[in-house]
């Protein structure tokens, strides 16, 4: 009987896309192992140990916007429709979908599994392209970074990651569990399934680069420090992630706790 | 003859716990006089953030009927709202963050300038996106004593995109009328974002808070 040899390519991509990104991730760890940290003195915020990579990174991933994604999503809100645009944000949600189940589960909210399942059931009928449900805005999204917080899994350094731009080092390894539940992962290698799956990675990019087209550009061309703009905003926006919404939405936030300490202090 | 009646110790427990309830009772009446008082404070602080916020809405929907996408009448138009309705001191005050204490005088008049510039180019900039968004608001809450968030909606009228959740945090100060110092955008308060690039730039610059405001103008300027 004679033995098929085993190539990359042989194996199912189910198998080999973890491996890659799991990969990609140990990469970047070593790298970031590599760089030495910025002194505490020198940095514009003391949760950003590697400032002086992290800003490199940033230019690159800056230049790559410039030549590559701000003009493919230019591009893109010109001359895809409406619909067009909208069906392919369905599609991407849709894929998120598992990820929020498993990850609500987790969490304990059983209710927002439910319907991340529901969805993604009934959706599933037209591979999430069209949204069938009566209130698609019902589930919260959930990912594994949310679920390593509520683990009291400490956030980590501050990491700009080519290509990928900002994480926390808890949020870059939610990161790479959540990649693990995409639904067309279960498709064999050269199937249209593991096609579309690939190709969700550059849409998803160029989805969200077109989506928030005018905001991205104030920040990159109107800010005077755009990098330290990057990074407020993805601690705030991951901060309003965290707050479990349906529970404690007249907890304070993060938000409030500056204008507290802010009116606390003697007036001068 | 004066008979004194001398008091039993049961006659003197009856009259100390008749002492004590009437305290826990005085006690009680206060603080919900207290109680009730605060909460109207509060309720009054929620009412004003609340018609601050919609008279503003009222004056950006005239603003955007008689926009002509013309730069000029739109920074008019915009900087008489931000000076209507925004609180510029504490803004800047906040916005500076710890290096506000050590600036002087002319430092602070300079850079109050200089962020009223920043803010109203921003929002003149992106004037635009607020085209076909109505304001719906939800509800209110006291923040503290002073301050009182007011959360609403943007909706698309074409049901294009999906709503934007806003809130907008007000100073509500006891004599003074009330004020916006803060936006919130989808949990990511604009005020916040710029302290934190502020401070970022003066850390970079040795701690020098002229650089801030240098940088700040030369941005303007390049804007406008």
């Amino acid at each position: 009987m004679a033995h098929k040899e085993m190539t990359m390519s042989s194996i199912p991509i189910v198998g080999r896309w973890p491996l890659w990104r799991g990969g990609f991730a140990v990469l970047l760890f070593g790298m970031l192992a590599a760089c030495s940290s910025t002194p505490e003195a020198k940095r514009s915020d003391f949760r950003d140990s590697y400032e002086n990579t992290n800003r490199k990174i940033f230019a690159f991933n800056m230049g790559v916007d410039s030549y590559v994604l701000e003009p493919v999503a230019d591009g893109y809100r010109s001359n895809v429709p409406d619909a067009g645009r909208r069906a392919i944000d369905n599609h991407l949600d849709w894929a998120g979908l598992p990820s929020t189940a498993l990850n609500s589960t987790i969490q304990g909210d059983l209710e927002n599994a439910a319907l991340a399942t529901i969805h993604f059931a009934i959706n599933g009928l037209t591979l999430g392209f069209a949204d069938l449900t009566e209130n698609p805005g019902a589930v919260e999204k959930r990912d594994f970074g949310q679920t390593l917080a509520r683990a009291n899994v400490p956030e980590g350094d501050y990491l700009m990651v080519p290509l990928l731009g900002a994480h926390s080092g808890r949020n870059l390894a939610g990161r790479v569990v959540d990649s693990l539940t995409n639904p067309l992962s279960f498709f064999q290698a050269g199937n249209v399934g593991s096609t579309m799956r690939t190709a969700q990675i550059p849409a998803r990019a160029v989805a969200f680069r077109a989506n928030n087209f005018d905001t991205i550009n104030d920040i990159k061309y109107n800010s005077i420090d755009s990098y330290a703009r990057t990074r407020s905003l993805y601690y705030q926006m991951r901060a309003g992630a965290l707050r479990d919404r349906q529970n404690n939405d007249q907890a304070p936030s993060a938000t409030d706790d500056q204008f507290d300490a802010f009116f606390d202090e003697p007036a001068k | 003859m004066i008979c004194h009646e001398k008091l039993t110790s049961k006659q003197l427990f009856a009259f100390a716990l008749s002492f004590k309830s009437a305290r826990i009772f005085l006690a009680s009446v206060m603080l919900i006089w207290l109680g009730s008082q605060t909460s109207f404070a509060g309720t009054s602080q929620i009412d004003d953030a609340n018609k601050l916020v919609t008279q503003m809405m009222v004056d950006v929907e005239s603003i955007l009927a008689q926009d002509i996408n013309d730069d000029l009448a739109r920074r008019e138009n915009v900087s008489a709202l931000f000076d209507r309705y925004f609180d510029l001191p504490t803004i800047a005050k906040f916005s500076a963050g710890p290096y506000w204490r050590a600036a002087d005088a002319d430092q602070k008049t300079a850079y109050e300038t200089a962020i009223r510039d920043v803010i109203i180019g921003t929002v003149v900039r992106n004037f635009d996106q607020l085209s076909g968004l109505k304001f719906t608001a939800t509800d209110s809450q006291a923040k503290g004593t002073q301050l009182v968030l007011v959360n609403g909606t943007f909706t698309d009228n074409k049901q294009q995109q999906p709503p934007i959740v806003v809130g907008w945090r007000v100073i509500t100060a006891d004599n003074a009328s009330p004020r916006i110092l803060d936006v919130e955008i989808e949990n990511i308060s604009m005020l916040v974002t710029q302290k934190q690039e502020n401070i970022a730039i003066i850390r970079k610059n040795e701690g020098k808070f002229s650089a801030l405001i240098d940088a700040m103008n030369q941005r303007s300027q390049s804007n406008n």
